[in-house]
């Protein structure tokens, strides 16, 4: 010390070393000596002066006080030094002499943060400080973990970083935790707080590496809530390691962690003994463990997370723990405060826990349901606003998907239960909706609001609320009531309760859009409203929700009321605010900063009382519903579709109830039908024994048969067997018989074709002959008219003749008719036969074989009828072509008529001719002629015969 | 809720060999098809029977990537049991087997029983490495083997619990110390000494293995 007082006292003397100089000669004596006592004491003066000379120190020294501790390790007072001076060069911690420090306090934390940088980013070091944790000198061990602290605090991500890759980094700073002495222990508790500030991965490998046993029996070795500032650090680190990191938790939950938290909650015990009061530690660490539950229970969490924790904190006990906390006496405010919040997040959600809620007791004579005891509170002025806020947090969570507190809640209010003597929930809302203090109003309307949240049954059985407002006059519906008060004016606060309470019953709920319209001064009231202009952002939030209104009134209309009907508030809208003024105040609603602070999560997390302006479900409902309510405003299209879409509803709520109705008829059905079954099933069962003693009986009689038949002989079976093949037998000749006649018909009816053919072609011959010989000239031809008529004749003699065949066809054909008749009348029998001996005859194959027989016959027979049939056709035809040759024929004679008139012309001509001849013959002899002509014609005519005649027989 | 023994399992190998899958067969009994990328580590549980004796069984689910390796190395410490798992339709997650195990033997405490695990075996059709492959690898190593399917359980259940068999196997013949807690195994509640204020469980120890 002496070394160093020389220095400063130099300070106040003439010829001042300046402190970088000092630093300077310090450094250098490091660098430079030999002896480990000379670096050993030069670096104790620089650690006495790295406070008050902290940029000095920093800038010079740091290189070497690094290669220090590399080179001297092993000599731990003298590591020791190192450490204490880069601390103190690091840390943004006033010193305790920090008012002798001129530096400024902003300029000291960047000067730390600076030299942190610079340290860190030789990733060397910090591997060489984690090495350092391995010595157990405490000299060494301790400044190392409050140089690893404050290297965090400083230059947390990248020290996160390095540590979290450098193997084994976290084991070692996990070990420190069971360091026999406690201010390592304790300031390793610090140093891993900072260590796994937002770092899930970090905080994963901690909790891997034991650190919730470690801490959980800390915190229960130091007296759990009674404990000091290292359950406090306990805590902290472990409200670390949870919140919003689903593996730990979810770690934590199986390892059987949320248990060993139940004890932490028993106040009773020790709060009897000590009447002095919570001390400053205990409210924190009260608050730090309630905090802790909360990470496990939070609404941001997955659901399945929470809802397991729910369950397990109800399990065991946890949840007991708290409640009673809650209606203990002597517990400070914030504290209960905090409970009541933490309460609020184990039910929030979870019906068995909820219903354990309900069903808490408080303490009190004559004794009030707890929830009834916290209401109290919520509509006292008096009571402290976060306390206030709490209860409404706590209500409605305990009110949340769970439509049977919500039901209890409503009944409360409902005429039929009202009991004077007690106090009720619904005493309680309705006080505290119609007080003067506009907060209670508050309150009081949105926790009416959750009553009937999403419960369409509860916003109608809430209309049902009459109240008495004053001696002699009528009572008022609730919603009226609320009405009036809204129209009165108020505090901004009142009105947005009340508004967002009118929205919320209304909203899904016609009727009671229908009761709101009832009243004609509804609607005029939210219209002035809605016009007026304020600029007032609270203002313009009531302006908002009224709008809001008018909307939801649009949208839910089932047109009951017939001054306001959707077409007419429409109308009105339009005419008095205009389409685009609604539109604007309606959109500025989620705007505001009080909305979307609201809409961030449940929890009502407000320091001033003229901050709550709006409720977290509210504003889920109203972005749901904004778009629609202002489609439903602007254009006619979308209320037809949500008429349509509303009809649709209720008649799929018809058509539902029809097929449940169906369904319930089919149950009955099905169980008349089941016990038919079973009936039958028994009646079935007796019947199959019947069916097995007949079956056995049958047996019986088939031996007796079979012996019967045996004794009888073969012939009995054989007899009808032979008479069968016989008649098949002759039934088959007498197919074959038809066959053949079918087969000479056929080749008759081919022999009368071609003879009709031969008939044509001689009837055309004939006409070409009659044509030739008309074409003739009149050269005399005596044979011819002889030659056809023999042709005629012969022509006639055959028709005749096809005429006779024809008849005998006729006949052949009806005979063979007759006798297919027969034939099949003979197979029809034979059937008969085969089936009855079929019946007789048990033998299958013959049967079989029999049948097969039958049904060759019936094909052949039907083959024969066929061809009989084709025959017939045959016959029509030729019967055709006689009728055809019959008129050719007449033709024909008719032309021989007329040629033989020509023949006798001929004659005649002939004879005069002959006359003339024999003239000039005479004459020519007279003249001395010879007569060689004569003899020439008669030969040609004779040539000419013979030709025809060869044609003829061609 | 009370067990015998509490043992720390990790399950290691490269990406998308089906490790979440197969953590999630073992403690949901369901199977997840879409491949959900593990970042960093996931934590799952179950309690399971040897010998007559509850065993909490720890399971910490780690990232295959490359990128979380470093991350993942400071799980191996603390584990008991590590599963070790390739995908037998892909060859490359079989080379990569040498390069985990160098790591886990480098990082993990000496006695820490690795389970080699072949998954995916209901693909057989795409199959890539063989079973013989899978079983030589483990005699070299001197691991255990199986080969296992996440989608149709077949052999998960197996898996963990023949790796729960061999630790206990370990514990009774004294090679685990029990007491140490950084081998990834715990003494149950009833087991442990009843004073809890006795910090050193030496005596606890003892006691639970002698009854064992």
């Amino acid at each position: 010390m002496d070394y160093f007082r020389k220095y400063l006292g130099a300070n106040q003397g003439g010829i001042q070393p300046s402190g970088a100089e000092t630093v300077e000669r310090l450094v250098d004596r490091v660098q430079s000596s030999t002896l480990l006592d000379d670096r050993r004491d030069a670096v104790r003066a620089l650690k006495a002066m790295s406070k008050k000379f902290r940029l000095e120190v920093g800038t010079q020294a740091m290189d070497i006080l690094v290669k220090t501790l590399e080179m001297d390790r092993s000599d731990a007072e003298i590591t020791g030094y190192c450490l204490d001076t880069l601390c103190n060069i690091m840390s943004n911690q006033p010193s305790e002499d920090d008012d002798e420090s001129n530096i400024p306090s902003n300029e000291a934390e960047d000067l730390g943060t600076q030299f942190a940088e610079i340290f860190t980013k030789n990733q060397d070091n910090i591997s060489l400080l984690l090495s350092l944790l391995e010595e157990y000198d405490f000299h060494v061990r301790w400044p190392t973990v409050k140089l690893l602290t404050i290297l965090l605090m400083n230059r947390g991500k990248e020290l996160q970083e390095v540590i979290l890759v450098s193997p084994m980094g976290v084991s070692k700073l996990m070990d420190l935790l069971s360091d026999s002495r406690e201010i390592i222990r304790n300031d390793a508790l610090l140093l891993l707080t900072q260590l796994t500030k937002n770092n899930t991965n970090l905080q994963k490998i901690v909790a891997f590496e034991n650190a919730f046993e470690r801490l959980l029996d800390i915190v229960r070795d130091e007296g759990n809530s009674d404990g000091g500032i290292v359950v406090e650090d306990c805590l902290i680190l472990l409200t670390n390691l949870l919140k919003n990191n689903t593996s730990n938790q979810n770690f934590f939950r199986e390892s059987s962690y949320i248990q060993r938290l139940t004890p932490y909650f028993d106040l009773e015990s020790e709060h009897t003994s000590s009447q002095v009061g919570w001390s400053a530690q205990k409210v924190t660490n009260i608050h730090l463990m309630l905090t802790l539950v909360r990470c496990l229970v939070s609404p941001n969490n997955p659901q399945q997370q929470s809802t397991a924790c729910q369950r397990t904190m109800f399990q065991c006990g946890l949840l007991q723990q708290l409640s009673k906390i809650l209606m203990a006496s002597g517990v400070p405010a914030d504290v209960l405060t905090e409970t009541i919040n933490t309460v609020s997040e184990v039910i929030r959600g979870n019906l068995q826990n909820q219903e354990y809620f309900a069903s808490v007791m408080a303490p009190s004579n004559p004794p009030r349901p707890a929830i009834v005891v916290l209401l109290m509170s919520m509509v006292n002025e008096k009571q402290p606003f976060t306390l206030r806020c709490a209860v409404l947090y706590c209500f409605q969570s305990f009110l949340y998907k769970n439509e049977v507190g919500q039901s209890q809640i409503v009944q409360t209010l409902l005429p039929t239960s009202s009991d004077a003597n007690t106090i009720s929930a619904g005493q309680l809302l309705c006080g505290g909706l119609f007080s003067g203090d506009s907060l209670s109003n508050w309150f009081a309307s949105v926790a009416l609001l959750h009553a009937i949240m999403g419960n369409e049954q509860q916003k109608e059985q809430l209309l049902r609320v009459q109240l008495a407002t004053s001696l002699g006059s009528p009572p008022v519906s609730l919603l009226q009531q609320c009405c009036n008060i809204l129209a009165q004016g108020g505090k901004v606060q009142t009105r947005i309760g009340l508004l967002m309470l009118l929205c919320g019953w209304m909203m899904d709920c016609p009727i009671a859009v229908a009761h709101f319209l009832a009243n004609s001064a509804n609607i005029p009231y939210l219209i002035t409203q809605v016009s007026a202009s304020d600029n007032d952002e609270n203002e313009s939030i009531v302006q908002g929700l009224c709008a809001f209104s008018l909307g939801i009134s649009v949208l839910f209309n089932d047109d009951s009321n017939e001054t306001f009907n959707k077409v007419s508030l429409r109308q009105i809208i339009e005419k008095r605010i205009g389409l685009e003024n609604f539109t604007d105040k309606l959109t500025q609603v989620p705007k505001t900063e009080s909305y979307t602070r609201a809409a961030k999560k449940p929890h009502l997390h407000y320091k001033q009382p003229n901050e709550v302006i709006f409720d977290h479900e509210f504003t889920k409902a109203f972005k749901l519903l904004e778009t629609d309510a202002l489609k439903a405003v602007s254009s006619e299209a979308v209320i037809k579709e949500h008429q349509a879409k509303m009809a649709s509803m209720q008649e799929h709520e018809k058509v539902v109830k029809q097929y449940k109705d169906l369904i319930e008829e089919q149950d009955q059905r099905l169980n008349e039908s089941q016990n038919q079954l079973l009936q039958l099933q028994s009646k079935h069962s007796m019947a199959q024994q019947e069916l097995k003693q007949l079956q056995e009986l049958v047996q019986q009689l088939k031996d007796q048969n079979a012996l019967l038949k045996v004794q009888k002989g073969t012939v009995v079976n054989h007899v009808p067997d032979t008479k069968m093949e016989a008649e098949v037998k002759s039934l088959r000749t007498d197919i074959e018989n038809l066959r053949l006649q079918n087969a000479e018909k056929d080749s008759r009816i081919e022999k009368l074709a071609s003879n009709s053919w031969f008939l044509q072609t001689d009837l055309t011959l004939a006409e070409t002959r009659v044509l030739n010989q008309s074409e003739e000239d009149k050269e005399n031809n005596p044979s011819e008219s002889a030659v056809l008529q023999t042709t005629i004749s012969r022509l006639q003699s055959d028709l005749q003749e096809l005429r006779q065949t024809v008849a005998e066809k006729d006949n052949e054909i009806s005979r063979i008719n007759t006798q297919n008749s027969d034939a099949l009348k003979q197979i029809e029998d034979l059937n008969q036969r085969l089936s009855s001996s079929s019946e007789n005859l048990p033998g299958p194959e013959e049967v079989q074989k029999l049948i097969e027989e039958k049904m060759t016959l019936q094909e052949r027979v039907k083959k024969s009828n066929e061809e009989s049939l084709k025959n017939l056709d045959k016959y029509n035809k030729c019967e055709e072509e006689k009728g055809k040759l019959a008129e050719e024929k007449k033709e024909v004679q008719e032309e021989l008529e007329t040629l033989k008139k020509e023949q006798e012309d001929l004659l005649v001509l002939l004879a005069d001719q002959d006359t003339k001849i024999e003239k000039y013959k005479a004459k020519l002899k007279e003249a001395g002629v010879q007569m060689e002509d004569e003899d020439e014609d008669d030969l040609l005519d004779d040539d000419d015969i013979d030709d025809v005649d060869d044609d003829a027989e061609d | 809720m009370s067990y015998a023994y509490l043992f720390k399992y990790i399950i290691i190998g490269d990406t998308g060999v089906g490790k979440s899958c197969l953590l999630l067969q073992f403690t949901d009994k369901r199977f997840q098809p879409v491949h959900d990328l593990t970042i960093g580590v996931e934590f799952g549980a179950r309690m399971i029977t040897i010998d007559g004796k509850q065993i909490k069984l720890q399971i910490w689910d780690t990232a295959g990537q490359e990128s979380f390796r470093s991350i993942t190395r400071s799980y191996y410490r603390g584990a008991a049991g590590a599963l070790l798992v390739y995908d037998i339709t892909r060859r490359d997650t079989f080379n990569h087997l040498t390069t985990w195990l160098e790591d886990a033997r480098q990082h993990s405490n000496s006695n820490m029983v690795i389970m080699l695990i072949g998954n995916k075996s209901d693909l057989e059709a795409r199959r890539d490495v063989k079973k013989e492959e899978g079983e030589a690898f483990a005699r070299e190593h001197g691991l255990i083997f199986m080969e296992t399917s996440a989608k149709t359980a077949a052999n998960v259940e197996e898996a963990f619990i023949n790796t729960a068999k061999e630790i206990y196997q370990k514990i009774q013949d004294g090679v685990f110390d029990i007491n140490n807690e950084a081998n990834g195994i715990k003494i149950g509640p009833q087991h442990s000494p009843s004073n809890p204020n006795m910090p050193s469980p030496a005596g606890g120890g003892s006691q639970g293995g002698g009854c064992c």
